[in-house]
């Protein structure tokens, strides 16, 4: 391909200089070779442009949807699953008596609880003993939005937006019941950032890691 | 909704596919299905082959969501998909024509005046012309022209760099060129 014609192509792709885009019109203005190869070039683009789209047939989303795999976890994810994925324990006041009562005795002392995660709480919610609120706290003072991500809202970007504090803390308080939850934050509706506070964290199948929430019973 | 935006929610949809919520998936399906379609169609030159490869490129791509990559978009993702299915499918039919062995462009197929009457309609006529192009010429042709895409779009699917991507474009062109003035394309 000589110089000129790769001119052409890259006119044709708007990617000339001033300069260029100059020269190469002088030439195809007193070349009629060339003027003709660009008019026949630039009439063959068009063409392939306007050429009319196929529409799928009517049934194409619905015969996919049909035809897709039945989701199978590994025995390697099914053993990890079974180890340590988050459980409910169900309990009645007695019981729960009797148990600090045998702490109690046990330590002889003082019980202290420190959560591993400073920005996070867990309080109950009035009249519902099995639900937790959590707070979740993002610091991010150049952000202008702030959502939670996660397993608890089947990883909806709009569903939890944080409320920004005066401090550039972003915090939302969100009902969970006990278990254990993924989650991300997506900051200004397009970066998916992990919590670098999080009380620990998962890979996520896309080469980043979920940050990983456990909501136990108080 | 903007590209920023429409990515956020194909990962959050992705993310949900892999959760096990295996109907949210029809989103993005009923979002590429028309231009997945048209680019196989294009590869293939024909409807049947164009849906089955179309069908099969989701398929695998929901097979494969653990493996696609959360700083790529998943159009381009499947396209690339889609573009391999294609490839494949046409070297099991042999139907495929190296470069070296076109040095100069056959158009027997759409030469004569009887053909080049029948092939009047614009999209049989372009169908035709872009038949005879060498594959990787055809893909470059299709994917900068028919779908609209820029080089660096191309790069991502084809996995080829941006000057050798323009090669392919440029003599892409000049062949298409050629075909269609002969296929009487032109003319009209």
């Amino acid at each position: 391909m000589n110089r000129d014609m790769e001119l052409i192509h890259r006119l044709l792709d708007g990617e000339l200089s001033e300069e260029e885009k100059r020269d190469i019109l002088i030439k195809i203005g007193s070349d009629p070779v060339l003027k003709n190869e660009f008019k026949e070039i630039e009439k063959a683009i068009h063409t392939a442009k306007n050429s009319d789209r196929l529409i799928a047939p009517a049934s194409f989303t619905s015969d996919v949807m049909g035809r897709l795999p039945i989701r199978k976890d590994s025995h390697i994810k099914m053993a990890k699953d079974f180890l340590f994925r988050g459980r409910v324990l169900r309990w009645n006041m007695a019981t729960a008596l009797a148990s600090v009562c045998l702490l109690i005795i046990v330590f002889a002392g003082v019980f202290q609880f420190k959560g591993k995660h400073d920005l996070i709480t867990y309080t109950n919610a009035p009249g519902e003993s099995n639900i937790t609120t959590v707070r979740i706290d993002f610091y991010s003072p150049d952000a202008k939005k702030v959502a939670v991500a996660g397993d608890f809202n089947k990883w909806k970007v709009d569903e939890n937006i944080l409320k920004r504090q005066e401090n550039g803390i972003w915090t939302i308080e969100i009902p969970l019941k006990p278990g254990k939850y993924n989650y991300m934050f997506v900051v200004d509706g397009k970066v998916w950032m992990t919590d670098p506070n999080a009380e620990s964290y998962q890979d996520d199948g896309f080469g980043f890691k979920n940050s990983v929430l456990k909501v136990a019973k108080l | 909704m903007d590209k920023d935006d429409m990515r956020t929610e194909e990962y959050s949809v992705i993310k949900q596919c892999m959760d096990g919520n295996a109907d949210i998936y029809a989103v993005l399906v009923e979002r590429y299905k028309g231009m997945v379609y048209n680019i196989a169609y294009r590869m293939l030159g024909d409807t049947d082959s164009a849906n089955d490869m179309a069908q099969e490129g989701f398929i695998s791509a929901y097979i494969a969501l653990k493996d696609f990559k959360k700083n790529s978009t998943f159009s381009t993702w499947l396209c690339s998909i889609v573009i391999n299915k294609c490839r494949d499918h046409l070297r099991s039919k042999k139907a495929t024509v190296s470069i070296d062995a076109i040095a100069e462009v056959s158009v027997s197929k759409i030469a004569t005046p009887e053909e080049a009457a029948c092939n009047r309609q614009i999209r049989h006529g372009i169908q035709t012309a872009l038949n005879e192009l060498p594959e990787e010429y055809r893909e470059a042709v299709v994917l900068k022209h028919i779908e609209g895409l820029d080089y660096k779009e191309m790069k991502d699917i084809l996995g080829i760099n941006v000057n050798a991507l323009k090669v392919r474009t440029y003599r892409g062109r000049e062949m298409l060129k050629k075909l269609l003035k002969e296929g009487g394309l032109f003319n009209e």
